[in-house]
Order: structure tokens, then C-alpha cells, then sequence
């Protein structure tokens, strides 16, 4: 500063602009959001650990402190470990299909149709503003093994579908599908963007060299959508392990445990049990761990793997 | 390959590649893409048909059917009468109201000042606002039940939104876009004598309409399709937001089968984001794009 004094009476203002005396105004403008921020978010964060490390006493709300007593109980609890295989098993189920289904819907898109454009990015989108209790209300109807549709589309070509919601080995799936076409508007709309951000240019090289449309697709709009696609990776995996209203519209956790990922582990021990708050907090900050270190991928995995123009 | 061939080649396609193109026109990219939008909205599709139709249609039908033989509003006065959807409704445009507008005016506040003042600790403070958002929800939920609950503010409104009156995301935004205004606009609204609040309410925000609303949008959604904070902080019917009520509402009629009148609470409680949708999509798709591509 000291030395640019001498100058500034040739400076233009906007790059020394006299801001100096607004100082103290700057904290007036910032404290509603830090007050929620402090209050709802971070004071939160130390407040979890801290029930994490309590057990509430049977028949009563004292609470006692066991270290990381509950942690360990987790660890050597077979619940808490099908709790994990459930939700890498969200993960695996919504993830790939999600991204490929909504890149190939997205290639559709993005060709310059002359007419109907807005008709069909109306009812691709639409999801977007589903809420996930409605996406799970809209697909328990067509579940329904009596009055829904998809048992009865598969019986149209010759196959007997399964009782989705009250088998085992379906329930999961039904809940996978529903995931998927709720985020399917959001990922689309991503894929879109990214596609439409791509220089033309690249583009009228390929089709000069010869490229067919394929090759174009996989030489030139692939590699070049690959940062989008990692964001589009991150944000499906973290929403995966978040899924939570389809679930529990859809099958409640169950059958038995079949659907019960980590969140609704959390929800259970902490609401429906009350005296296990101490549990599902201890489950709530692995969960947290496990979100905030992908998060952390997210920014630091950006410059390396993904090709940028 | 020669250079020949090669320049040969790329005649070649590039006189074949039109032709190919006018043979089959834009046709199939229009029937894929009809197809895709039929299947992917068709289960909003089936649950407006069947609010429309009579219970007894759809209970004695051999096989589902799209359309209603004769149309009904019969399951709209079931749903109505037999759940306060009406009080839901109240509820939920409360909660996202309050937590709309207070987001949206914290955030331009927020924004405000990270793009037009120094102070001491800004750089912490504004990491500190980042950091929130990657914060999961499931981490913060069970503590601060136990701090709204314990204020005996279950129940409430304020209970419903006070967890969600900032949004680090709007922070953002609007940094992002007070940043992009030329400097000078401001020196010059100082010279004329404008005030910081002035300069703000007056010259900033008009120009900023257009990223005011696209948050105002993005926050109307997520507040109105919110689930488990809603799901866990009321237990009084009266209190419930929508999404709550038709979880409840789902539960008690579908033992009565009555699945007319479970589309019919499901397209009421759907009818405010997808008008929404349907008169901002533009800005609501510009929002989510812009989000992720800055990702």
C-alpha cells in the first residue's frame, strides 16, 4: 500500500478503491448468515461428536460417557456392517446408470433440432423439481403388484415380475430405480451444459478430419466433458449414500434390513429408538467422514484425471 | 495412409456426410427423444390420469389403464376431506416462504460485503462459509433436534426454518455476481453520496435481478421438497408440510386402497414445483447448469 501511494493520483479508482473505512460494517452485513452458520452447522459438528461418545441410560435420559464404546459396538455389530454393503450397494446401483443414461439422453439433446426442443427438455427435466417423497409415492403406485404398471408392462413382454417392495433381493432395486429417475433431470441438465460448453471448433476439426459421428463422440465430446463428468460422479455418489425419503416411503428399510443404508440406520436408532441417539450419532460422523472426504476428492482429484482444453 | 488418400477421404465425407443427413432428416433424433420424454415423465403422466379417476374404476380394472372411462374430482374432495391438505399446504408455503425469503436476503447481505469490503479475517470467514457446504445434513440433524426440540420449539414454524435461514450457496452466488459489476459503478455511487445500503438496495439489486431470482427459485425447491428435518421435527398433524402429510396420507389410505385419492394429494402437493418449473425453467436449468460447471 505504502507504495503506491505516490502513484495514486495517476491510478484509475477501480483498482484503488478507498475502502478502508468500511471495516467494521462488513461484520453488520455478514452476522445473520454466520449466526445460522455457527449455530446450525458448526456448533452442531462438535456437539455429534460429543453424543457420539455418550450412551443414554436405560429408562431414563442421563447419559453416560463410553468413549468410543459406541464406535467399537458398531464395529463388531453385523447390522452396522449391512448398513455399509447396502450403501455401496446404492451406490453401485445409481451411480454408473445414472451418469451413462444421462449422458446418451444428453448427446439427443444437444442436436440442433429445428423444432419441439423445449417439449422434450420439458419432460426430461421434469424430475428436477420432484421431491423424494413424491418420487417415492409416484413409484410405490407403479409397484403395486395390483393396480401399478410395471408388473404389468413385463407381463406384456412375457415376464413375470417380482413382488418389488416385499422381496429381499428387489426391494433394493426398487429403491435404485426410483433414486435414478429423480436425479435424472439434474444429471441431464449437468450433461447438457457441459456438452453445450465444448468449443464448436473442435467439433468442425474432427468433421474435417473425417471423424463419423461416433468417433466425434468418443474422440472429441467425451474427453472433453470429462470434468463434468467427475463433478457428476461426486455429487451422485454423496446423494447416493443421502438417500433417505424414497426409502422411507418405498419400503421403510426393509425387508428385514434389505434397504436400511447408513441414513436410516441414523434416523432409526435416533427417532424411532430414542435411547440409541448415541449410536446414531457415532454412525452420523462416519457417515460425515466418508461425504467429506469425497468432497475433498472432488477439488483435489479435479486438475489430475480429467482433461481440461 | 498418403496425403492423397487422405484429402481424398475428407472430400469423400464431406460431401457424403449432408446427404446422409438429409435422407433421414431429424426424424429419429425426434422419435428417440419423444420416447425418452414419454418414459421419463410418465409417472407424473399416470398420477394425474388416475386422480381423475373414479375409485371404483381403477380397483375393478383387469389390467392398469392410462385413461379414466369417466372422469372424476371425486378422489380431489376424498383427499381433501380426509386429510387437512388444506393445512398442509398453509404449512409448507410458510416454512419455504420464511426460509426463501430469509435466505435469499442473508445471502445477498453476505454477498455484499465479501465482494465490496476488506476486513479482518475476510479470506477465514469466507472459507468458513465454504466449508459449510460440504457439511452433510445427516451430521447436524441430530443435535440440533435435540437444541429446537429442547427450546420447546417443535412444533413451530420457527422450529420448520430457523435450521435453514442461510444458505452457503446463495452466499456464494451472490458474491460471485456483485464481484462481476465494474468497480466503478461503485466509486461512482459513492461520489453521488450513496450510502453502502443504499448503493446496495438501489443500484445492486435491480442489477442483480436476474441472479436474485434464479436463487430465489433453487431456494423456493429445495425448502418446499425438504423431508427429514420436516419428517422428524413435527409430530402434530397440524404442523405437517405437505411432504409429510402424503407420507401420512399414503399410509392410512393405502389400506383402503384408495390409490385415486393418493394421486390426488400427490399432484397437489407437486402443483407448486411444477408451475414453478414450468413458468422459470429457463432460470431454474440456468441455476443448476451453472452450479455445475463451476463443480
Amino acid at each position: 500500500m505504502a507504495q503506491t501511494t505516490t502513484d495514486s493520483d495517476i491510478r484509475i479508482p477501480s483498482t484503488n478503491p478507498p475502502r478502508s473505512n468500511h471495516n467494521w460494517k462488513a461484520y453488520l452485513y455478514l452476522l445473520p448468515t454466520f449466526v445460522v452458520l455457527f449455530t446450525f452447522v458448526y456448533y452442531p459438528i462438535y456437539d455429534s461428536f460429543r453424543l457420539s461418545l455418550n450412551r443414554v441410560a436405560p429408562f431414563g435420559s442421563d447419559t453416560i460417557f463410553v468413549g468410543f464404546g459406541n464406535y467399537t459396538r458398531l464395529f463388531q455389530s453385523p447390522d452396522f456392517w449391512n448398513t455399509v454393503k447396502v450403501s455401496l450397494w446404492f451406490m453401485i446401483g445409481t451411480v454408473p446408470v445414472g451418469i451413462v443414461l444421462s449422458v446418451m439422453i444428453a448427446l439427443l439433446l444437444s442436436y440442433p433440432l429445428k423444432r419441439l426442443n423445449w417439449f422434450y427438455r420439458t419432460l426430461i427435466f421434469v424430475p428436477v423439481v420432484i421431491s423424494s417423497a413424491i418420487g417415492g409415492v409416484l413409484f410405490r403406485l407403479l409397484y403395486n403388484p395390483v393396480v401399478g404398471f410395471f408388473n404389468h408392462w413385463l407381463s406384456l413382454v412375457g415376464i413375470d415380475g417380482p413382488n418389488w417392495l416385499n422381496s429381499k433381493s428387489w426391494a433394493l432395486v426398487a429403491v435404485c430405480i426410483t433414486v435414478v429417475w429423480r436425479q435424472l433431470g439434474f444429471n441431464v441438465i449437468i450433461s447438457l451444459a457441459g456438452i453445450q460448453n465444448i468449443d464448436e471448433q473442435l467439433y468442425e476439426a474432427a468433421k474435417v478430419d473425417g471423424a463419423s459421428p461416433l468417433r466425434r463422440i468418443r474422440h472429441v465430446t467425451l474427453p472433453m466433458l470429462s470434468p463434468t463428468l467427475f463433478f457428476l460422479f461426486i455429487v451422485n455418489v454423496i446423494t447416493s449414500l443421502q438417500a433417505f425419503g424414497e426409502i422411507n416411503i418405498l419400503t421403510d428399510g426393509g425387508p428385514g434390513e434389505a434397504t436400511t443404508n447408513l441414513v436410516y440406520s441414523v434416523f432409526v436408532d435416533a427417532f424411532v429408538g430414542t435411547s440409541f441417539r448415541g449410536l446414531a450419532s457415532a454412525q452420523a460422523f462416519m457417515l460425515a467422514v466418508i461425504i467429506i472426504f469425497i468432497s475433498f476428492a472432488q477439488f483435489k482429484g479435479l486438475g489430475k484425471k480429467v482433461h481440461y482444453q | 495412409m498418403t496425403s492423397a488418400a487422405v484429402a481424398q477421404e475428407r472430400v469423400a465425407t464431406v460431401t457424403t456426410a449432408p446427404r446422409a443427413r438429409r435422407r433421414w432428416g431429424e426424424g429419429p433424433v425426434h422419435v428417440a427423444l419423444l420416447v425418452i420424454g414419454i418414459v421419463v415423465s410418465m409417472p407424473i403422466i399416470i398420477a394425474f390420469f388416475m386422480s381423475f379417476t373414479p375409485l371404483r374404476e381403477i380397483v375393478s380394472r383387469a389390467d392398469p389403464e392410462f385413461l379414466p372411462d369417466t372422469w372424476t374430482l371425486e378422489n380431489y374432495r376424498t383427499a381433501w376431506s380426509a386429510s387437512p391438505f388444506g393445512r398442509y399446504m398453509l404449512n409448507s408455503f410458510v416454512q419455504t416462504g420464511i426460509i426463501t425469503i430469509a435466505q435469499v436476503a442473508f445471502s445477498v447481505l453476505a454477498g455484499f460485503a465479501f465482494a465490496m469490503f476488506e476486513f479482518r479475517g475476510k479470506a477465514a470467514l469466507f472459507a468458513l462459509v465454504i466449508g459449510s457446504l460440504i457439511i452433510p445434513f445427516e451430521l447436524t440433524f441430530i443435535p440440533n433436534f435435540l437444541l429446537i426440540s429442547g427450546m420447546g420449539l417443535a412444533n413451530t414454524y420457527a422450529g420448520l426454518t430457523v435450521p435453514f435461514l442461510a444458505s452457503a450457496f446463495g452466499v456464494f452466488m451472490m458474491r460471485q455476481f456483485f464481484m462481476s459489476l465494474p468497480r466503478d459503478l461503485y466509486d461512482a455511487a459513492k461520489i453521488d453520496g450513496a450510502g453502502d445500503f443504499y448503493y446496495l438496495t438501489r443500484i445492486v439489486m435491480p442489477l442483480a435481478k436476474g441472479a436474485i431470482s434464479a436463487f430465489t427459485i433453487f431456494a423456493f425447491l429445495s425448502a418446499w421438497n425438504q423431508f427429514l428435518w420436516p419428517l422428524v421435527i413435527t409430530n402434530d398433524e397440524s404442523m405437517r408440510t405437505a411432504q409429510i402429510g402424503i407420507r401420512f396420507f399414503l399410509v392410512n389410505q393405502e389400506r383402503a386402497t384408495d390409490w385415486g385419492a393418493i394421486m390426488a394429494g400427490t399432484v397437489i402437493v407437486m402443483i407448486p414445483t411444477l408451475l414453478l418449473f414450468l413458468v422459470a425453467q429457463r432460470q431454474l436449468v440456468k441455476g443448476i447448469a451453472m452450479s455445475g460447471l463451476k463443480g
